[in-house]
């Protein structure tokens, strides 16, 4: 899991091309959207395109998306109960 | 109607208003653009999403508007001939790498010629006319005609006008190929004495911001613009120069100085240099694409320097010209064309 949120935040600061921010800046829990990193509306389209991307793996449902992208936690957890090979 | 502020991003060191010093050198068949810290002018996070092009025509507008002292202007015109290619090409690139499946949203948003416009108007909260002229050599030319017509109707009193264009790794490669650029090295400021095919490629952010009523800031009056598409040979071109001096009440003795758009390219020079045993006989002429290279809306950058030498009142450093430096510079007309096909000229004259 470690592993896979490290690969996540380099992922998503070369996705959404976050200038001046190191992995390291992005906090395991911290909120991506909003308060956090400030992320918006684009910025989920883009990380909604990364999990395609990276991890072949479709938002099956749209209302998920706030709880898949609430953390870079969240995401690894997603990411991890939804590739291919554990479907 | 008068030229109130400008904001000017290019291969030269002309951001920044400083005084213009020397012609930057460089060597080779592309110019690219001297630019700025984008920090000062746009908010990092908005940074993030702009490609290149968008950063010079958001940094070149801010600057302009922040010298004008206007916050919000009634219009905002931009004219770009080849528009957002960075982004156009991300997005073009993808859509071939994943099958036309997964496409990134922000490239393709961005990729869209009305990019630059819709920024500035994002940025400045500007709910006003914004709208975006795609006219290849002609794109600079309509968007100030549209403000000027804005302007002149009253449904505007300031009105910011630009032009944008880029040039990047792709475009330059296959407008090398078509035969478009100086092939070999070459340095810009020999690019005349070359009497070779071909030009060198260039790129620029001008902005302008126009106004009804004058101020004691402005660089200059601008008297007139006029287009006209391929002309008929020389004679015609003659004609129209004539014919647009006269509409304007001016001979050509009034003029101090012409500039022309002279680039380097043996066949398509032949034109200024007939102007030059006519019309333009025993004038004092000066050329502008060895500063910035040659692009659809390079008029603009002439445009730039032209204000520019009317508020001094002299020449620039930067012009290699062979007229007299003390000479003052009240009147000056533009003329360029691109590639043969798209003509225009533009009056200035000192307030």
């Amino acid at each position: 899991m470690d592993k896979l949120m490290s690969d996540l935040k380099t992922q998503i600061i070369a996705q959404l091309n976050l200038q001046d921010t190191k992995p390291e800046d992005i906090g395991d829990d911290q909120p991506l959207f909003v308060e956090g990193l400030g992320l918006d509306s684009i910025d989920a389209l883009e990380l909604i395109v990364l999990l395609q991307q990276q991890y072949k793996i479709k938002l099956s449902n749209a209302e998920d998306g706030p709880k898949v992208f609430k953390t870079v936690r969240t995401m690894a957890e997603y990411i991890t109960a939804h590739q291919p090979q554990n479907a | 109607m008068y030229i109130r502020a400008t904001g000017n991003i290019s291969p030269q060191k002309t951001f920044g208003h400083q005084p213009l010093g020397e012609a930057v050198a460089y060597t080779g068949n592309r110019l690219a653009c001297i630019e700025p810290d984008y920090k000062v002018f746009i908010d990092p996070k908005q940074i993030r999403r702009m490609s290149r092009i968008i950063r010079m025509g958001v940094a070149a507008a801010m600057e302009c508007l922040q010298e004008a002292g206007v916050k919000v202007p009634d219009a905002i015109i931009t004219g770009t001939a080849y528009g957002c290619l960075e982004d156009t090409n991300s997005f073009l690139s993808k859509m071939v790498e994943f099958n036309e499946e997964l496409l990134t949203p922000t490239s393709f948003i961005q990729s869209t010629h009305n990019t630059i416009g819709g920024q500035i108007g994002l940025m400045l909260q500007c709910n006003n006319y914004n709208n975006a002229f795609v006219h290849r050599g002609f794109s600079f030319e309509s968007a100030l005609l549209d403000g000027m017509m804005l302007l002149k109707e009253n449904d505007a009193n300031n009105v910011l006008v630009g032009a944008i264009d880029e040039i990047t790794n792709t475009s330059h490669t296959i407008l090398n190929r078509l035969g478009l650029y100086k092939q070999g090295p070459v340095s810009n400021l020999d690019i005349y004495k070359t009497k070779t095919k071909g030009t060198i490629a260039g790129e620029g952010a001008s902005f302008f911001l126009i106004a009804h009523e004058p101020s004691t800031t402005d660089y200059a009056k601008l008297d007139g613009l006029h287009t006209f598409y391929k002309p008929d040979g020389i004679t015609e071109i003659e004609k129209q120069i004539t014919s647009f001096l006269e509409k304007h009440a001016v001979s050509i003795n009034d003029i101090d100085l012409i500039i022309t758009g002279k680039n380097g390219d043996a066949g398509e020079d032949k034109i200024y240099e007939q102007l030059g045993k006519t019309v333009f006989d025993s004038k004092d002429t000066v050329d502008y694409k060895y500063l910035c290279g040659e692009y659809p809306t390079a008029a603009a950058f002439a445009m730039w320097l032209a204000a520019n030498t009317i508020k001094a009142g002299k020449l620039p450093a930067m012009l290699n010209a062979t007229v007299s430096t003390d000479k003052k510079i009240d009147r000056v007309l533009i003329y360029n064309h691109y590639q043969g096909i798209h003509h225009s000229l533009s009056l200035l004259s000192a307030c």
